[in-house]
């Protein structure tokens, strides 16, 4: 599993490349957003921890940027986010503060970030993070030089209950589809759907979904439909194309529930089956008796059987606010 | 009762289940300051305290987060733990790291315990990390020896250089109420059932001294204790008597005014509608189902002391 998460380059540069041309946007897009009393911070700030300040003045410099950074929303344009996302691949920072950008730029300022001593900092800042430096400092994994080093913290991430620190560690980039071990991708995959994140928004997703994780997930299914409790919509998207006969039982039984969000996602996840499998669906006849127009839109484009994870997007939940 | 809003700028959530939350909510309560105390029996690493402190700026802030509740921290180490000079050494050098956070409007709750010089010496150290970062200080005043313990934390504050306005003097009564008054200091009242001060006497003090910088609280925490406290109160103030805009202040503005001179707290967000963002919980740990909370009408019956 290649974990270097770089430029995509003809040469084939690793992930130094790719911090860099991280860092270049980062800093621009501060430059061009900070008013003068936070560009005064964040310039002294930033100028410290080149220099190689100790670790007690690294975290309170964190810390410090509640005080001077607002955590208002970065509001990047589609240039800004399309120019992201060639420097390295899958970042999407969309949904970043301006305090996370000055709390990632610091990060990304530390002279020794290919060290070793560059992931033990960031591990005792985890120790004491509250929660906005925490997503501040998974959201900066992906841009780390070799990425891979820190997949266990990531793991980490994954585990937590807190929803903006779950997206922070696994959405919008790709260090969880090329980092995570088997065992922590699929366990993230499923604790997603638990906490009801944007699973759409791991790059790459489609990529390594597979037979055990669609299991999981239909096993899932079965608990809650025995249950009675409801079914998390982003749960049909993990079947990929590897629900198999099982998949298409569950995604054609959700089909005859009330629920309007529930069918449109399990038809949506009917158009990514195996052609074998989606060829036993009786999409016209469905369509016409279907009486939601969204789920109807859904079966047509199942039907067309090109349905990519960002279709799922209208399933997602209101953004997690935290500062 | 269901338009006053209340702040319990005292009380240990990491010892109160979701129960509390959602009593709290539905009585008003807006905004809490948990401080940092010790956890009932004496920790023996330093470790312990990190944890918790990370807990304070974490995890308690979310959970209470999700009840619309807006929660607040004070950061320090207490006077019961100072005696452990060796770990007390260990845990001052933690503060700096926590105590700079976001949200975090004190250092507290510091002072005496049993008035020994280790804990005078935890304390100094902890007056001038405060003086020198011109934060609020919240003070535990001792529960045995309290009106002389209460005097030297106001005299040792001041040697320290701690601006009167900046110190709150916590666990007040009868007795010790006009020196924290006359100090310029805050002085805060502990509403506990059936123990030290309680309701009844609080309107008492309250019309006897005025509404000038009295603030309650409830010091709710893993002992017997009343996270209804500010709430219950008000409504029995207000049944006896007392003039509504007095006890405003006493279990809302006060408060808010002490703990906003540290820039932590954002009074316009605490004045809106609480929001619970339903994002963040996931099904299986709902406990709100949907519904936001609702301000009920306290019943004026204060609590029984």
């Amino acid at each position: 599993m290649d974990g270097s998460l770089g430029i995509r380059d003809p040469q084939g540069r690793a992930g130094q490349g790719g911090a860099a041309a991280a860092v270049e946007w980062i800093s621009r897009a501060l430059d061009r957003r900070l008013a003068a009393t936070a560009a005064a911070f964040r310039t002294s700030a930033r100028a410290e921890v080149r220099a190689g300040a100790d670790l007690t003045r690294f975290l309170s410099l964190i810390s410090l940027c509640s005080r001077y950074v607002p955590a208002s929303a970065l509001e990047a344009s589609s240039d800004e986010l399309a120019d992201a996302a060639a420097r390295v691949e899958g970042w999407w920072p969309e949904r970043w503060s301006l305090r996370d950008l000055a709390r990632v730029e610091l990060v990304l300022s530390r002279p020794d970030l290919d060290d070793a001593s560059g992931p033990a900092a960031l591990e005792e800042a985890f120790q004491t993070a509250d929660l906005g430096e925490a997503v501040a400092m998974y959201r900066s994994l992906a841009l780390w030089p070799r990425p891979e080093r820190l997949a266990r913290r990531g793991a980490e991430g994954a585990r937590n209950n807190v929803r903006a620190i779950f997206e922070a560690a696994v959405c919008d980039s790709a260090f969880a589809v090329r980092c995570f071990d088997d065992v922590a991708w699929r366990q993230c995959v499923i604790k997603a759907l638990f906490v009801e994140a944007p699973l759409w928004r791991v790059h790459g997703l489609d990529g390594r979904l597979d037979a055990e994780i669609a299991r999981m997930a239909l096993d899932l299914a079965e608990e809650r439909r025995s249950a009675g409790r409801h079914i998390a919509p982003q749960l049909w998207m993990c079947l990929g194309a590897h629900g198999g006969e099982r998949g298409l039982r569950a995604l054609l039984a959700q089909l005859d529930t009330p629920g309007a969000v529930g069918r449109g996602a399990a038809a949506l996840a009917l158009g990514r089956l195996a052609p074998a499998l989606r060829v036993q669906v009786d999409f016209d006849a469905r369509i016409a008796r279907e009486l939601d127009p969204a789920v109807r839109d859904a079966l047509g484009r199942a039907r067309g059987g090109v349905v990519p994870s960002n279709a799922f997007r209208p399933f997602d939940g209101p953004v997690p606010k935290v500062t | 009762m269901s338009d006053l809003r209340f702040f319990d700028p005292h009380i240990h959530c990491t010892s109160r289940t979701t129960d509390d939350f959602e009593a709290m909510a539905k009585a008003g309560v807006r905004a809490v300051i948990e401080p940092a105390f010790w956890l009932g029996q004496p920790r023996t690493t330093v470790g312990s305290f990190l944890d918790y402190f990370s807990s304070l700026v974490g995890w308690e802030r979310f959970r209470a987060s999700q009840f619309g509740i807006a929660h607040f921290c004070a950061i320090g180490l207490n006077s019961k733990e100072a005696n452990n000079e060796g770990l007390a050494k260990e845990v001052l050098e933690l503060l700096p790291r926590f105590a700079l956070k976001e949200g975090v409007v004190a250092i507290g709750e510091i002072g005496y315990d049993e008035i020994t010089a280790a804990e005078e010496r935890a304390y100094q150290w902890q007056l001038d990390f405060a003086r020198r970062h011109d934060m609020v200080v919240m003070v535990h005043s001792p529960h045995r020896d309290k009106k002389n313990g209460i005097r030297r934390s106001i005299a040792v504050a001041k040697e320290c250089g701690v601006p009167m306005h900046k110190l709150v003097i916590d666990h007040n009564n009868e007795e010790t109420v006009q020196d924290v008054l006359d100090a310029g200091a805050w002085p805060a009242f502990t509403i506990y059932p059936f123990t030290k001060m309680g309701s009844e006497r609080m309107v008492e003090i309250l019309r006897k001294y005025g509404p000038e910088r009295l603030i309650v609280d409830s010091s709710a925490d893993w002992g017997v204790s009343d996270p209804l406290s500010v709430p219950r109160t008000a409504a029995l103030m207000l049944e006896r008597g007392i003039d509504p805009a007095w006890v405003r202040r006493a279990t809302w503005q006060n408060a808010l005014d002490a703990y906003a001179q540290s820039g932590q707290i954002d009074v316009a967000r605490l004045l809106e509608t609480p929001t619970i963002d339903q994002s963040q919980l996931f099904h299986d740990n709902s406990v709100l189902r949907g519904q936001a909370p609702r301000v009920q009408t306290a019943r004026a019956q204060g609590v029984p002391n």
